[in-house]
């Protein structure tokens, strides 16, 4: 220990906090998640806006029941990929909630581009609005993510 | 909060940095590990064998499809000797009083070139 001069033991923290900051980046939902989410999307603009009430009410509940299930398992993040676990202590607290605002948020914003294609005359705003939002889940999902995250150091 | 306790074990650029990777997960992959510390398969094995030894790690072979697959977790004393060793070396930069850093915002901040520069000088360790 007597060795280690001040620069040396600088290094070696940074190199501690590279290896954790490396972990972090994994933190994360995996891609198939967002794909069923982006697919989820545009089948309830579909049928929300085609189908009968009914129908646009079961898929909404489906929905909610399919996604909480998953959200169960895999909200908390740490489990992005099948080749490592991030600790609870590592992926904080927060994302979950982050992902949940981060699909409110979405939820409002195909909101607003229906409203918007509907007031345009659009004869299937529904749909479009939905394409909207599945192509932003879909394409966008981990990207909108990690910059929340960031945002929200979380 | 842990003690400060250099551990000459621990100290090796490459095993701190499969140490402190272990620490900041409950496992991981032998894959993962071989890609995040661009180490060859045997340079990996040995220096988990080193730690496995001193009982700072367990590993368990799995079988995944038809392949086995190697996961890696840092022990209970493993995780100890490794919080003390990084509360010595905040002892020693002089920032004893600086929590460990915690989340994901802090170590994501952290400057990578200066962490390759010291895996560098010590690759041969």
């Amino acid at each position: 220990m007597e060795n280690i001069t001040p620069m040396d033991a600088r290094l070696a923290l940074d190199a501690v906090d590279h290896a954790r900051a490396q972990v972090v980046g994994e933190v994360g939902l995996p891609r198939w998640y967002w794909w069923l989410m982006s697919g989820a999307w545009l089948v309830l603009g579909v049928v929300g806006d085609i189908g009968p009430q009914w129908l646009a009410v079961a898929a909404t509940v489906a929905f909610g029941l399919v996604h909480s299930t998953i959200a169960s398992r895999r909200l908390s993040g740490r489990r992005r990929t099948d080749r490592l676990q991030v600790s609870a202590e590592t992926a904080g607290r927060r994302v979950p909630v982050v992902v949940i605002g981060m699909l409110l948020g979405l939820v409002v914003v195909t909101m607003a581009a229906g409203f918007a294609l509907h007031a345009d005359g659009a004869r299937h705003p529904g749909i479009g609005a939905a394409v909207l939002g599945a192509l932003l889940v879909g394409v966008g999902g981990p990207d909108i993510l990690r910059l929340l995250r960031r945002w929200a150091r979380a | 909060m842990t003690p400060p306790r250099f551990d000459d074990l621990i100290h090796p650029s490459t095993r701190l940095s499969l140490v402190a990777t272990l620490a900041a997960a409950d496992w991981a992959d032998f894959g993962y590990l071989k890609d995040a510390l661009s180490l060859s398969d045997s340079a990996l094995s040995k220096q988990l064998a080193v730690l496995e030894q001193a009982g700072y790690v367990v590993t368990e072979r799995r079988l995944d499809g038809s392949r086995h697959k190697v996961r890696a977790q840092l022990t209970a004393p493993g995780r100890t000797a490794f919080d003390g060793h990084v509360a010595a070396l905040r002892v020693i930069v002089g920032d004893a009083s600086a929590q460990p850093s915690s989340g994901a915002g802090a170590a994501a901040r952290t400057s990578g070139s200066r962490a390759a520069d010291f895996i560098r000088s010590n690759k041969s360790t």
